[in-house]
């Protein structure tokens, strides 16, 4: 049995366990990175929006002290800057001099820790300063401002944060949660998606157990499975119907070597029996072991040739290739057929030429046994002719005779283990019914193959070899 | 081959180490069977024999080993190995490790004994005669001639080949697998038919037109050339 074994103390994550992981880890990033680029682009539309306020309020501020005479009453200087906060709640400035003395502090907060930082000329968001005091925030700066008769102060701005801050404050904790679920909604459903769709697999497995060695008929169903599955199916579907045939071959093949067998070890085993049954003459002791001789004989082949075929089967057999010429082994098989072929009234001819890479004592063997069949079944006074064809990639070998035709039934069973087409007829007794099964397995030992039709009285053999 | 030649055999298996020692004795051989693979190689170092045959298989050391160490003390005598494999790869080890031949069982004792003398006779480095003789049936090797008494015999090719094979081997049984391979070089079982043809048409050439037969058919076995068929 093949198994999977893990090193242990390591255990393998699942599949849904891994895409788990990876889902739940880029999800979680990438709303960590959302949620941080709308906290900023908040805070930053915050600040410029108070930077705004406070410019309008800076502006107006600016003009008042530029218009105002240098000679102006104080109480006329106070009530004209009051004018300027108007309309704009929490927002707060204070005057200075620039020897840091207090000219003018509308109410509101100390604006204190404004008077050392550095006096702007311009009003950026960048540039305000964010503090606190009392318990509540505040963001400000120092422009520089110059009075009607030219000289330079300092003005202090400043506004309340405190409603901005709640705000984003709240929008942060809203935010977060929102993300927070959607995140656990997302890994919800794509662990639901992964366990739904690994069913069909789990449905799969289910239906391979049932298969067993009496029931491999069972086929799983393509249109069944999701599409990614089908070629899966089919495959393995594939696979199941090659070890069915198989199987069935080796079942029937069983069954057939226990029938052969049986035959000759039922004759010998009554020969000798009956021999014992009572005393005999040194001339019928000897009748008997040559006859039981002659069954050992028949029996060894008949093993011989199905340990080839079941070694075949299994891939033992490794043809010994070397370059043959075609012509020269077909004449030298004529050479050994010949007083069989003459004394039958047969006549061998060859025509065309063909060389290609080959076990010698393999194909030799195969087209022996394919001349003889020939010979065998041949009416006399007919000619066997065998045809090499040379291709571009395939030899081509045709062995044909006269002979009574084979029907269809016969012709598809020809190349069966044991199977005789003709079993009554005489001189087939000593053929083990294995002859042309081994033909086969040679040929397809060459990955080349072997086709045979009847027509007309004409039985060929058609052999195709890759040239190598 | 007058004197009686000595042969080793290892085989642990009982029935067939017994009927081997029995065929081979019979044959004219001196036999001395061993059952296991140490007893063996102690009796080839110890004594002397003309060949061994070697099972492959064998309970203690295998019979590559015990070859191989039989060649290491620098021990020529031929090996015959006796064993059930056929595989390419199992020819090729034991004939690297300097085995002469090689039987696959099972295997037909007539094959053995033929394969026997012909290991044997390779020891003996005969000068191979011109001529050959059996009873009047004299072989022109040079000319590929035969003639038995004063009248010629016309023998195709093969014919004449097959026949040399039988007259080389007189006496012996030959069975029609070795026969094939031998004359034909077609070394597989093939059908018996073949051989069974050849025969009849050269014993039609040779045989028929006279009073004393010299190819006589060994039932079970195969062929044997010789004067008078034995009892």
């Amino acid at each position: 049995m093949l198994s999977l074994k893990l090193p242990p103390g390591r255990s393998r994550l699942s599949l849904a366990g891994r895409v788990m992981l990876l889902v739940g880890l880029t999800l979680a990033l990438s709303f960590l990175l959302l949620g941080t680029v709308i906290d900023h682009l908040m805070r930053q539309h915050f600040a410029r929006q108070d930077a705004s306020e406070l410019a309008v309020v800076a502006e107006s501020v600016r003009s008042i002290l530029a218009q105002q005479p240098p000679e102006a009453e104080l109480a006329r200087l106070q009530a004209a800057l009051q004018r300027a906060v108007v309309g704009h709640h929490g927002v707060y400035f204070a005057l200075y001099s620039r020897t840091d003395q207090l000219l003018y502090l509308a109410q509101g907060p100390d604006l204190g820790p404004l008077l050392h930082t550095r006096v702007q000329s311009r009003l950026d968001p960048e540039l305000l300063q964010p503090w606190q005091a009392q318990g509540h925030s505040y963001r400000g700066i120092a422009l520089s401002s110059t009075l009607s008769d030219g000289q330079e102060v300092k003005l202090l701005l400043a506004g309340k944060m405190d409603f901005h801050l709640q705000f984003i404050a709240k929008f942060r904790q809203t935010l977060w949660l929102i993300m927070a679920c959607a995140w656990l909604l997302t890994m919800i459903s794509a662990w639901l998606a992964i366990t739904w769709g690994h069913r069909p697999l789990l449905l799969l497995s289910r239906q391979i157990r049932s298969i067993s060695a009496d029931r491999l008929d069972i086929r799983l169903q393509p249109e069944r499975v999701p599409a990614e599955l089908k070629e899966l199916v089919v495959a393995f579907n594939a696979m199941i119907t090659q070890v069915e045939s198989g199987f069935r071959r080796l079942t029937h093949f069983s069954a057939d070597i226990a029938h052969e067998l049986r035959t000759p070890l039922t004759n010998l085993a009554t020969q000798a029996q009956v021999a014992l049954s009572q005393s005999r003459s040194n001339d019928e002791y000897r009748e008997i072991l040559y006859s039981g001789l002659e069954e050992y004989e028949r029996l060894t082949k008949m093993v011989g040739d199905m340990l080839w075929l079941a070694k075949t089967d299994n891939g033992l057999i490794v043809p010994n290739l070397t370059r043959l010429t075609l012509q020269t082994e077909i004449l030298a098989l004529f050479d050994y057929f010949e007083p069989w072929a003459e004394e039958a009234g047969v006549r061998l001819t060859l025509a065309g030429q063909a060389s290609l890479q080959g076990d010698r004592d393999m194909l030799r063997r195969a087209l022996s046994n394919l001349l003889a069949n020939a010979i065998k079944y041949s009416q006399a006074h007919t000619k066997i002719s065998v045809t090499l064809e040379q291709g571009p990639a395939l030899v081509g070998i045709r062995i044909t005779n006269q002979g009574a035709p084979l029907t269809q039934a016969q012709l598809a069973r020809l190349f069966d283990r044991f199977y005789r087409a003709d079993p009554a007829r005489p001189g087939s007794g000593d053929s083990s019914g294995l002859g042309l099964a081994i033909v086969k397995s040679i040929i397809e030992v060459h990955k080349g193959s072997i086709s045979v039709d009847s027509h007309l009285g004409l039985t060929s053999f058609s052999l195709s070899l890759p040239r190598g | 081959m007058g004197e009686m030649m000595r042969i080793l055999l290892v085989e642990d298996e009982k029935k067939i180490g017994d009927y081997l020692q029995k065929g081979l004795e019979e044959a004219g051989f001196r036999v001395q069977l061993c059952r296991n693979g140490l007893d063996g190689y102690h009796r080839a170092i110890t004594e002397s024999f003309e060949l061994l045959i070697l099972d492959v298989m064998l309970p203690d050391i295998d019979g590559w080993q015990l070859l191989q160490q039989l060649r290491e003390a620098k021990h020529t005598t031929p090996v015959l190995f006796l064993t059930a494999r056929d595989s390419l790869e199992d020819k090729v080890k034991g004939l690297e490790l300097g085995a002469d031949d090689y039987l696959v069982k099972p295997f037909a004792f007539a094959e053995l004994l033929a394969r026997v003398r012909s290991l044997l006779r390779r020891g003996l480095r005969q000068v191979l005669p011109d001529e050959l003789q059996v009873d009047d049936l004299l072989l022109d090797i040079p000319r590929r001639r035969a003639s038995r008494g004063n009248s010629r015999i016309h023998l195709t090719g093969r014919e004449f080949t097959l026949l040399e094979f039988l007259v080389r081997h007189r006496g012996e049984v030959l069975p029609r697998s070795l026969i094939a391979s031998q004359v034909w070089d077609m070394n597989f079982d093939s059908d018996t038919n073949v051989i069974d043809v050849a025969i009849r048409r050269l014993r039609a050439k040779i045989d028929d037109p006279f009073p004393t037969k010299l190819i006589h058919t060994v039932r079970g076995m195969g062929y044997r050339l010789d004067i008078e068929e034995p009892c």
